[in-house]
């Protein structure tokens, strides 16, 4: 097991490599410059000179990209160019929330999702399937951001019951900002979960192996959560894992509905200044996380469906 | 570990929600006043550097300046200013050599001793040090040298006549005096833990929300009204907004957005705004190099079919109607109280397709533009697109990210260009900026604001402008900016659109302590503290 970790890991290297090289040559290919983004507009050109060259901006671009990788096979991040904070630091603030709102939403997905689908598929063509349908249809149809303004002016300000914005301090008080925006994100992804275990799960349901459990005599509960249900999951992790890696990349706009910090939020500000070194950190943290999850759904597969061998 | 049952593990997390829930949202505490700004997070708190607009509000109550106007106001006329760090001032007959004399006894935050003019002379030595990277270089490229003549004086020697060096060098951002005895200790730390003599000294900063200030009771003037002061950092609209409605923060900035201050009014509708007069000014360059906008007749027509006051009444009381390119609000301006008939175009959609038909176009002429997605200049040009169109002009105008608008109107690659400026009431500033041939921009990138081409395109305009900067008087200097002004609303290189306030809304119950009337983008908050 740890030998297909490792190794999956070392496969992962020449992905993350490409990737950041494709993000250093994309930033560089994008209009718009740090030094008049961090001096403003009425900057001299000899300012603005100055600035790039003790930013080392003003290097040779190959040189910039070696440097630029020598850095991260160093793990040095280097400071931001825009406010000099070192992007560690940076990270170290932003990453928890992230990571935080990530965690909560997911399991409010899970939580609800792959149960509404089971009840959808198992009362398929009923009302309480109809229900579950319309409820999936609405958390795709609906934008998460608009849903979070809804729940913002509804929950927190006539009804007082929640926050605005922030992300509080102390652990209830942080919980209790977590909740709104972990709910919008979490039933957003609760309606990718419930569709998706509904069709996995009636697909399943029509093998001849669940006919066989009934046929035996099996109740209906224990075939569907002992025999059908565990290989229904298959196709749910591997949705599951992809709903993850949306939430971390594709949190920003719930980040700026609820004034959440966060990767992402801190990520567009970045590409917005044209923070090159902030911008790169980023994607490296996104390429580690893609790298990590994918990792995990590969070995939550392997526990669900133990015909998939490690080889 | 004594065991807990089931139900009783139930019922004290059911209450424990129960509680949260029933928990109306904590409003700010009374003492401690708050500000959201509109920005995603801190940049630096170092005045010389700074070019964020809420590092500016932190700054502004961190610092202090020689000179300031009166609280709310912008100083119209140089003997406006009123003393602050410096008692006194005065100016040779030319105007190019000045003396600071100031007060004593003023300390620096956190114990870095009293203020000197080595700390005058040593902050703004740095703002002409070729060497050193300031933002704002230019407003300070008129000083030849600066020294301490004296432990309490500061002499300033121009290289070219200043009436206005007060309003033009003195008042700005960057020239907050900071202690160089801090600056040297902390180096680059200095950016996130400055030393000033302003009301607030800076307590901490969370990158994730904001600059947290707490009072500086030994400030010259005596302690501000409130004992602590957050400046938050909160980007989006709509969040910021729903914390001014909640209760949760006592001010927030506004957008700059048609309908924004009505629709806070309907939810809130005593809500107070403070907003600056003139604010923002907008102006829209026409590329002389460019066809169709080589042509005078063109330009003329845009001139008529752009109605202005549509344009400033589509803001409500944030937008104000501007004749030229400086603000009717400030010395040197034109307005149909002085201009000649045939220079105040008013609106005339029909004479504006005759002129388009008299410059070859009688069916219209297409052009492409770009703009900035940045909520002012999208309103305004879509706006904009709409007027020209109604006479024959078809714009195919992008939007897009402001940072890309900027890199790309700098080198050049523009057709019709929206600019929006601050500026303090020193006539020849917007006038430099945006006209003169220095500032023509270029496809290098180097060049500055002017991305009309005027004065190379068509010349002359530097002659006019060189008149202005040798004349010492600032009445002449005022009325010689308005000869600038009538030959540039014949040339029309550049047309005024309109002024565009910068708002804040206030909870009604913190008290300012003053009116805004005007001036930059942030003001003093040392008065600033709840209602009785």
């Amino acid at each position: 097991m740890w030998k297909y970790i490792g190794l999956r890991i070392v496969d992962a290297v020449p992905t993350v490599i490409l990737v950041l090289s494709l993000v250093f040559v994309a930033l560089r290919l994008l209009p718009g410059d740090p030094a008049q983004v961090v001096l403003g507009d009425n900057a001299t050109a000899a300012q603005l000179e100055l600035f790039r060259k003790q930013m080392g901006l003003d290097a040779p671009l190959w040189h910039q990209y070696l440097s630029f990788m020598y850095n991260v096979a160093t793990l040095r991040f280097g400071r931001s160019l825009v406010n000099g904070v070192p992007i560690i630091q940076l990270l170290a603030v932003n990453l928890p929330y992230t990571i935080q709102l990530t965690i909560a939403a997911t399991f409010i997905g899970v939580a609800l999702g792959i149960p509404l689908g089971v009840v959808s598929a198992r009362h398929r063509g009923e009302p309480l399937d109809d229900v579950a349908r319309i409820f999936a249809l609405l958390g795709y149809a609906v934008p998460d951001f608009y849903l979070g303004a809804i729940f913002l002016i509804y929950l927190s300000l006539d009804l007082g019951l929640f926050p605005i914005n922030g992300t509080g301090s102390g652990l209830i008080d942080q919980m209790h900002h977590l909740v709104l925006p972990a709910l919008t994100l979490g039933l957003v992804k609760a309606a990718f979960l419930s569709r998706l275990t509904r069709a996995s799960l009636l697909e399943v349901l029509s093998k001849d192996y669940v006919r066989t459990a009934r046929a035996k005599g099996a109740r209906e509960g224990r075939v569907i959560y002992r025999h059908a249900l565990r290989n229904a999951l298959l196709p749910v992790v591997t949705g599951l894992g992809l709903s993850i890696l949306a939430t971390l990349s594709g949190s920003v706009a719930i980040e700026l509905v609820f004034g959440r910090p966060g990767i992402g939020n801190m990520l567009i500000g970045a590409v917005e200044t044209r923070d090159y070194p902030v911008v790169q950190a980023g994607i490296i943290v996104f390429a580690l996380f893609v790298v990590l999850v994918n990792l995990a759904v590969d070995l939550l597969a392997i526990a669900v469906d133990p015909r998939i061998r490690v080889r | 570990m004594p065991e807990i049952a089931r139900r009783d593990f139930l019922g004290a997390v059911s209450g424990a929600v129960a509680a949260l829930a029933a928990r109306r949202v904590r409003a700010a505490s009374p003492r401690r006043i708050s500000i959201a700004l509109a920005a995603r997070s801190p940049q630096t708190l170092n005045p010389s550097r700074t070019t964020l607009g809420a590092d500016n509000w932190a700054c502004r109550q961190i610092f202090d300046t020689l000179v300031v106007p009166e609280d709310g106001t912008f100083a119209l006329t140089p003997d406006a200013f009123k003393p602050s760090l410096a008692e006194s001032w005065d100016s040779s007959p030319d105007a190019k050599t000045w003396t600071f004399h100031l007060r004593r006894n003023v300390p620096f935050h956190k114990g870095y001793g009293d203020l000197t003019a080595d700390d005058v002379a040593f902050t703004f030595g740095r703002l002409i040090d070729p060497k050193v990277v300031v933002s704002g270089k230019v407003l300070y490229a008129n000083i030849d040298r600066v020294e301490a003549v004296n432990p309490q004086t500061v002499g300033f020697t121009l290289k070219q006549p200043d009436p206005t060096f007060c309003g033009s060098s003195i008042y700005t951002m960057s020239g907050n005096i900071i202690s160089r005895k801090a600056f040297e200790e902390k180096g680059d730390k200095f950016a996130f833990d400055p030393v000033g003599t302003g009301p607030f000294q800076f307590d901490r900063v969370d990158f994730s929300k904001g600059v947290y200030l707490k009072a500086f009771p030994q400030h010259f003037r005596g302690p501000p009204a409130s004992p602590e002061l957050d400046i938050l950092y909160i980007l989006d609209t709509t969040a910021r907004t729903l914390a001014f409605l909640s209760g949760q923060v006592d001010m927030i900035e506004g957008a700059r957005t048609p309908g924004w201050m009505n629709s806070i009014k309907q939810r809130k509708p005593d809500t107070a705004f403070d907003a600056t007069k003139p604010g923002s000014v907008n102006t829209l360059h026409m590329n002389l190099t460019r066809k169709p906008f080589d042509n005078l007749k063109v330009r003329e027509a845009v001139r008529y079919a752009i109605d202005r006051k549509a344009l400033a009444a589509a803001y409500g009381p944030m937008g104000g109607v501007i004749w030229g390119l400086i603000p009717v609000e400030f010395p040197g301006s034109v307005s149909d109280k002085n201009l000649p008939p045939d220079l105040q175009y008013p609106y005339d959609p029909d004479k504006a397709k005759q002129l388009l038909a008299e410059a070859g176009y009688p069916n219209g002429v297409a052009f492409s533009c770009f703009t900035s997605q940045r909520e002012d200049y999208s309103a305004i040009m879509l706006m904009v697109q709409e007027q020209l169109r109604k006479v024959g002009f078809r714009v195919d105008m992008q939007i897009i990210d402001h940072a890309t608008f900027h890199s790309q109107s700098d080198h050049d690659l523009n057709t019709l260009i929206m600019l929006s400026s601050s500026y303090p009431p020193v006539p020849t500033q917007p006038l430099l900026e945006q006209l003169s041939s220095h500032a023509v921009v270029k496809p290098d990138g180097t060049g500055g604001d002017n991305y009309s081409h005027y004065g190379v395109a068509i010349p002359g305009v530097d002659d006019l402008l060189a008149k202005v900067l040798e004349e010492p008087d600032f009445a002449k200097r005022a009325a010689l900016c308005q000869a600038v002004e009538r030959q540039v609303l014949k040339d029309l290189p550049v047309i005024g659109l309109l002024t565009l306030s910068y708002v804040i809304a206030r909870n009604p119950r913190v008290s300012l302590g003053y009116e805004v009337k005007s001036g930059y983008a942030y003001w003093p908050l040392r008065t600033a503290q709840p209602a009785a």
